[in-house]
């Protein structure tokens, strides 16, 4: 009977251990530390910034944004604090029910609390979610170098982006989906002027003592103003966009546009392919991707072999393994930034910001543009004659 | 003993699973002082201070004056290295072959080109922007100007004299436009780069170029044989300037020399007071080879 007993014993105290360290790890790992916004590593360690430059960057920030439970909106900004409010925070109802705490519900797991687009789900997502902190935004329509409207990005939570990871929010109310998109210009601010702090160590002069100013003078007038202005200015950069002509011949302008498709002034089909699969220039990188591979390529030739292992470190950690990006199936019938006539006119003239479609303002007729559009417009749909019969895949042979 | 071993092997894989979980490897964010951070909301709230105009503008001084120089590469450039060109091989690299261009030295002079250099900041400005627009241009698929200064505001004519299309992609400024063959479009530069941003080709992935805009003018691309000058600069008063090389081994391709006589940094910054109608030269400016990276 002892030698049964004994095993037994030993494993009562043994599973009191483990539960002892079960409860240890759980606490190790589970009770959550209020959030906090996760500093730009990648541009703070490509500027080769101290530790005390990174912290100054994170007391300033801290100073003129908040916290992700507590944000912060200073009136330069333009930004609606009441909205940040609704969407910062715990998932949570507040004293009349009211749900609270709406990025970390919706956008969080993608985007990530400081809008870097590297949530938890990030690396599974192809395309990647989109990293908010360069303040480049792809779908909208105002000028290449503009803003998106506060309408453009309404558009995208309302609608999602077609062939992406990004869903609809129709479901959400319209007070919601406004604070979202108050909450997503917020962290784009926030992003930019990160971004612009860190980049400003490198501009000191030698007798700052590689210190920034802590003064309203600096970090409002020349850092915050010149960002936020461009976000309350994007309303007055709409393309202007004239009416295609009702009573346009559509065979006619199709082939028109079929012929600006392939021909060197538009050129789409260097990019998009001869046909018109993507499958012209594959081998091209967008900014946010770019600025990985570009990084890369100086970390891998520098001599310094502490800063070497640091940055080897915020690669791994902080940044997503780049991808190239493909250009659009136009036969898909799959349009990224919505399938109106009037979406296509935006991306063939202003070309899609951050990403290497440029722009055919200025070197395109307004009204060869819609030629364009018309013609890719027919091209999930192209269809030359007999049923049954093979065409040939090359839509340049296809007639 | 058995129970041992399992109850051991449970606590290794916690132990793992712990050490996994909480995220070793990636590296802590800074954190941010409290402290300081209140204080920092205190100063920045309300309204600004209005600026000091008379210390700004409060610089000694009222004529002009000019600084010119030579950059000569101390070592040896070596081969430049040829471009793979893939696409439209017809018509690119088919009048000249293409080679890299980021480190072009002068074989009998030794002069380095491409180097830039432009003050940080100044008073006074003599002429007003130029309306005419300075031509940047692209041929046998490669960009004319492989290093291109323009002021801020100034016009820039994109052409494209090559009988194929191209795109023309001004990193950090947002300009990419399709550029038609034998067509052109103008680009007015809105804001200052800091250090020169690249210019590329999306559809000829080789091309590459730099350009660099100021709100002064204050800028100079050094020629074939190494010279820079620039005219017109404010006299009587410190003048800083910023080097820069494509190539350069420094923080942002900052140029570091070691001439203490004109305080040059490692971020490739020196000073320079200049009297007025002076034509300043710096003589020859020797660049090691170890001042120039992969």
């Amino acid at each position: 009977m002892h030698r049964q007993d004994s095993p037994m014993k030993v494993s009562t105290n043994q599973a009191g251990i483990l539960l002892a360290l079960v409860v240890a790890v759980c606490a190790g790992c589970g009770t959550t530390p209020p959030a906090s916004f996760r500093a730009n590593l990648v541009e703070a360690t490509k500027q080769r910034l101290t530790p005390d430059q990174e912290r100054q960057v994170a007391t300033i920030l801290l100073a003129m944004f908040g916290t992700p439970d507590d944000p912060v909106a200073l009136p330069e900004t333009g930004l609606d604090e009441a909205k940040l409010k609704l969407c910062a925070g715990p998932v949570r109802s507040d004293i009349v029910g009211r749900k609270n705490g709406l990025y970390r519900e919706h956008c969080a797991h993608c985007h990530g609390i400081s809008g870097d687009g590297m949530g938890p789900t990030a690396a599974f997502l192809n395309p990647y979610p989109r990293d908010y902190r360069p303040g480049v935004f792809k779908f909208k329509s105002t000028e290449r170098a503009d803003k998106p409207t506060h309408g453009d990005l309404v558009r995208i939570l309302h609608n999602g982006i077609p062939g992406t990871s990004m869903p609809s929010f129709a479901l959400l109310s319209a007070v919601q989906v406004e604070a979202l998109v108050e909450y997503v210009k917020y962290l784009s601010i926030r992003g930019e002027t990160e971004l612009a702090l860190v980049r400003q160590y490198f501009e000191l002069d030698d007798d700052a003592q590689g210190k920034l100013p802590e003064t309203r003078e600096f970090l409002v007038d020349e850092v915050l103003t010149p960002i936020a202005e461009r976000w309350n200015g994007a309303a007055d950069a709409r393309i202007a966009v004239p009416e295609m002509p009702a009573d346009i011949d559509m065979m006619a302008s199709i082939a028109k546009g079929r012929e600006l498709f392939y021909g060197d002034k538009a050129n789409c089909v260097k990019c998009h392919g001869v046909t018109a699969l993507g499958d012209g220039q594959a081998n091209d990188y967008d900014d946010w991707n770019k600025a990985i591979v570009e990084w890369r390529k100086e970390v891998g030739g520098d001599k310094d072999s502490d800063w070497v292992s640091k940055a080897n470190r915020v690669l791994a950690g902080d940044a997503l393994r780049p991808r190239t990006i493909p250009p659009r199936n136009l036969r898909h019938g799959i349009y990224r930034g919505g399938r109106r006539p009037l979406d296509l006119y935006y991306r063939i003239h202003a070309g899609i910001n951050g990403a290497p479609m440029p722009a055919a303002k200025g070197t395109v007729d307004p009204q060869d543009i819609w030629h364009i559009v018309n013609y890719i417009r027919s091209l999930p749909y192209e269809f030359d004659g007999e049923l049954g019969v093979d065409r040939p895949m090359v839509a340049k042979d296809r007639f | 003993m058995i129970a041992m071993r399992f109850t051991s092997c449970v606590f290794l894989v916690l132990l793992a699973s712990c050490c996994g979980g909480c995220g070793q490897g990636r590296l802590a964010s800074p954190r941010p002082d409290d402290e300081a951070a209140k204080t920092i909301r205190a100063a920045i709230g309300g309204a600004s201070a209005a600026a000091d105009v008379a210390a700004e503008s409060g610089a000694a001084g009222t004529g002009w004056a000019t600084l010119k120089g030579r950059f000569v590469f101390a070592g040896d450039p070596g081969q430049p290295k040829a471009l793979v060109v893939d696409k439209d091989t017809e018509v690119c690299g088919k009048s000249s072959k293409l080679y890299d261009r980021s480190l072009r030295v002068d074989s009998s002079s030794k002069g380095l080109a491409g180097v830039v250099v432009f003050v940080r900041k100044s008073s006074r400005v003599k002429s007003a922007v130029p309306e005419t627009p300075l031509v940047f241009d692209q041929k046998n698929c490669e960009f004319l100007s492989p290093v291109f200064a323009a002021r801020v505001g100034q016009p820039v004519d994109v052409k494209n004299s090559d009988p194929v299309g191209h795109n023309t992609n001004v990193a950090g400024t947002s300009f990419n436009q399709l550029i038609p063959s034998g067509g052109s479009t103008i680009f007015k530069p809105a804001g200052e780069t800091g250090m020169p941003v690249m210019v590329t080709c999306n559809i000829h992935p080789w091309m590459k170029a730099y350009a660099v805009f100021r709100k002064d003018g204050y800028v100079a691309v050094s020629a074939g044989d190494g010279s820079f000058q620039i005219a017109d600069l404010p006299a009587g008063e410190m003048l800083e300037f910023q080097v820069w090389h494509e190539r350069s081994a420094g923080p942002n391709g900052a140029l570091g020399l070691d001439k203490a006589d004109l305080k040059w940094t490692p971020k490739g910054r020196f000073q320079v007071k200049l009297q007025e109608d002076e034509v300043k030269d710096l003589g020859t400016l020797e660049v090691p080879a170890a001042a120039i990276g992969t």
